[in-house]
């Protein structure tokens, strides 16, 4: 299954436990910057799911939020394709994007070649609250940013609604 | 939650946190996206042997104050988006806590409706977890080399044209569920009374298909079952092992029959020998369903009220129950159609007769649901009512308490709604399947632990053993599947008394 638009903008989390969401406020943000050749799409789900997302397209950004409990909230962390190549073992009710692209392969799907994994660190997903916390807020721009660089230095989108600035 | 709850509440937790930091422990915690989540803990006596070994599931909190105010009827769509694995179980199940809120029967048409896309989706959900999910453990084995125990290992068991039929067979089934219901996550299906949508007739051709096809891979699934797992002996040895049995009591909806059934019906609960021990309409579970709350512990671990909390241990007398395959199987008299019931009937008889209470039978109980599941989708796509012009009852009532309940796939799932007369929310408690069988995994845990940590020396089976204790019941650590960067390697860490780092196992 072939894509009109080659490149997919995929964010995950959910809307409804705070900063789990800042890839949905990122991607909002992008839709109104890439009108042609980039879809953006949000999701709440996981897992075999994810499958219908990306399956067609030539490249995909993942946006989402994680814990790792390692960085200070706000810092934008990043993962490759490359960096998805073992399966360690299957988690109790997940299936994860190197068993996705493991399958994908397997059984010959159109599947994106370069993946890119843009994921903010944020303190505490946990709580029931629709709106970000200051401090992911705060970072919001930089995700944004990010994946920006991605799209347009070095997948050569245009973004002709970005936001005018000196500096990218 | 009134404040004084909160209040003792809150004290609780904070004496549990303290004595929680005080045990000596080992700590097996999957680095997932959200840290701690699905973390085991394991407590050591001064010998170094296990006192207890426990599963931490993750717990979301503020849901209670998160709903306050709302309108009621928007509970199905904001519960749904509580997580991203069932958000079909807990629409419904918040449709029929509207249903009894607003005191109104669903009209039959959209229960009708209701049942079609409920039970694809446990169709679907429940392929997924054979396949994808358990599959690694019984389609694979568990003494495969851990590089071929995931899902491109199931493959190569089974067959590359059988991986393509699993993604194809859940993307036909996830076009009912989003022709009824709108984008899965976010479902518009279920009001008060009824559905938001009819089925218009020229669909039906497809969905028969779908059905059927559904049906075919069904029961395909079951002779898969039977050549790979049934005829291994080692297996079958395995799966009946005292090493993951418990004799407890098993929950789980039943109709007027006394047969399973995944949307409606009434609670039956069975005791470990198998008869009826309870009966009831799900208004009534606080007069059967008590929480117990123990000090190292954010979970709940819900008990049998009239039989009471006798710790975690097994028999009549310690009100521990079970929820999910197995226990539905064990708690009603028979499946509600004729493949199901067949495959049903040959499950007790291999399994020594009714009840089972092997949790790895769990896997072989899915397989047999699966199949009533999709006989049920048959029936419903050649039900000529389907396609009525008429699928919803108006409700006309003040609403003021409402209580739903569904068989999620991994078990009973309970939604309990109080609202103002204008049918804001008061309050909501949602028991939610994982925690149903908290207990039970806890005393699963708990025995694989102590057959391998002597006097503080931790086997290195100990990670491969203690995962398929819990695997089985298939718990939902909703909140964690998006971990990155997309593995669950686990971290056993032996500690001293204060804490401090003896011995660490990576895998």
């Amino acid at each position: 299954m072939a894509r009109a638009a080659g490149t997919v903008v995929l964010a995950l989390g959910n809307d409804i436990l705070g900063d789990d969401a800042v890839g949905f406020h990122a991607a909002r943000s992008l839709r109104a910057e890439f009108s042609e050749g980039v879809d953006v799409v949000e999701t709440g789900e996981a897992g075999l799911a994810l499958l219908d997302h990306l399956e067609g397209y030539d490249r995909a950004i993942i946006l989402d939020a994680i814990a790792t409990g390692k960085c200070p909230a706000g810092s934008v962390l990043t993962w490759a394709r490359e960096d998805f190549k073992d399966i360690v073992s299957p988690s109790p009710h997940f299936s994860g994007l190197p068993e996705l692209i493991h399958l994908a392969e397997r059984v010959g799907m159109h599947f994106p070649k370069d993946i890119r994994v843009l994921a903010m660190e944020v303190d505490n997903p946990t709580v029931f609250r629709e709106s970000l916390t200051p401090e992911a807020q705060k970072a919001l721009p930089e995700l944004v940013a990010r994946a920006r660089r991605v799209l347009t230095q070095e997948w050569g989108h245009r973004s002709p609604n970005a936001p005018c600035t000196n500096k990218r | 939650m009134d404040k004084k709850v909160q209040e003792i509440y809150d004290q609780t937790q904070k004496i549990a946190n303290q004595q929680y930091m005080g045990h000596r422990r080992v700590t097996i915690d999957p680095i997932t996206r959200l840290e701690g989540h699905g973390k085991i803990d394991i407590f050591l006596n001064d010998q170094g042997d296990v006192d207890r070994a426990y599963l931490q599931i993750p717990e979301l909190r503020g849901f209670e104050v998160f709903s306050r105010g709302r309108p009621a009827e928007d509970m199905p769509q904001i519960t749904s988006r509580i997580c991203g694995v069932c958000p079909t179980a807990h629409h419904m199940a918040a449709a029929k806590a509207l249903d009894d809120l607003y005191q109104v029967e669903c009209h039959p048409v959209g229960r009708k409706i209701r049942e079609l896309v409920y039970n694809t989706f446990m169709l679907e959900d429940h392929a997924l977890h054979v396949y994808i999910l358990g599959g690694p453990d019984f389609i694979v084995g568990p003494d495969a080399p851990k590089e071929l125990r995931n899902v491109i290992g199931v493959i190569g068991k089974v067959g590359l044209d059988v991986g393509k039929k699993v993604i194809s067979t859940r993307r036909r089934l996830r076009e009912i569920i989003n022709y009824a219901g709108g984008k899965v996550i976010h479902p518009v299906l279920g009001l008060p009374g009824g559905v938001a949508k009819g089925i218009a007739p020229d669909q039906l051709p497809q969905f028969r298909q779908i059905a059927q096809e559904g049906l075919e891979f069904a029961l395909f699934t079951l002779q898969v079952f039977k050549d790979i797992v049934l005829k291994n002996d080692a297996y079958v040895k395995l799966i009946t092992s005292d090493a993951f049995t418990h004799k407890t009591y098993y929950m789980g909806l039943v109709d007027k029959d006394n047969r399973v059934n995944f949307y409606d019906g009434d609670v039956r609960v069975v005791t470990p020998e198998g008869k009826e021990y309870a009966k009831f309409p799900v208004q009534k579970y606080l007069e059967h369903i008590n929480e117990h709350v123990e000090p190292w512990s954010y979970i709940k671990f819900p008990f049998l009220k009239k039989v009471g909390w006798k710790g975690f241990v097994e028999g009549a007398d310690s009100g521990v129950y079970a929820v999910a395959p197995m226990a539905r199987l064990n708690a009603a008299e028979g499946m509600a159609t004729p493949e199901a019931q067949k495959a049903r009937d040959e499950y007790f008889k291999i399994l020594g007769g009714r009840p089972v209470h092997h949790t790895l039978a769990n896997h072989y109980a899915r397989v047999v649901e699966m199949i009533q599941a999709a006989e049920t989708i048959v029936q419903l796509v050649n039900d000529p009512e389907i396609t009525a012009k008429e699928f919803r009852t108006i409700p006309t009532k003040t609403p003021k308490s409402g209580v739903g309940v569904v068989e999620a796939p991994r078990g009973t799932l309970i939604h309990h709604y109080e609202t103002d007369e204008n049918g804001l929310m008061r309050m909501a408690n949602l028991i939610v399947a994982t925690v149903g069988n908290s207990a039970r995994i806890a005393m699963s845990v708990d025995k694989a632990a102590k057959g391998l940590i002597k006097g503080g020396n931790v086997s290195e089976g100990l990670l491969n053993k203690v995962e398929m204790a819990f695997r089985a019941y298939d718990p939902c650590f909703g909140c964690a599947t998006h971990t990155l960067p997309g593995e669950m390697p686990l971290i056993v860490t032996l500690r001293d008394l204060k804490g401090g780092v003896i011995r660490e196992i990576r895998r």
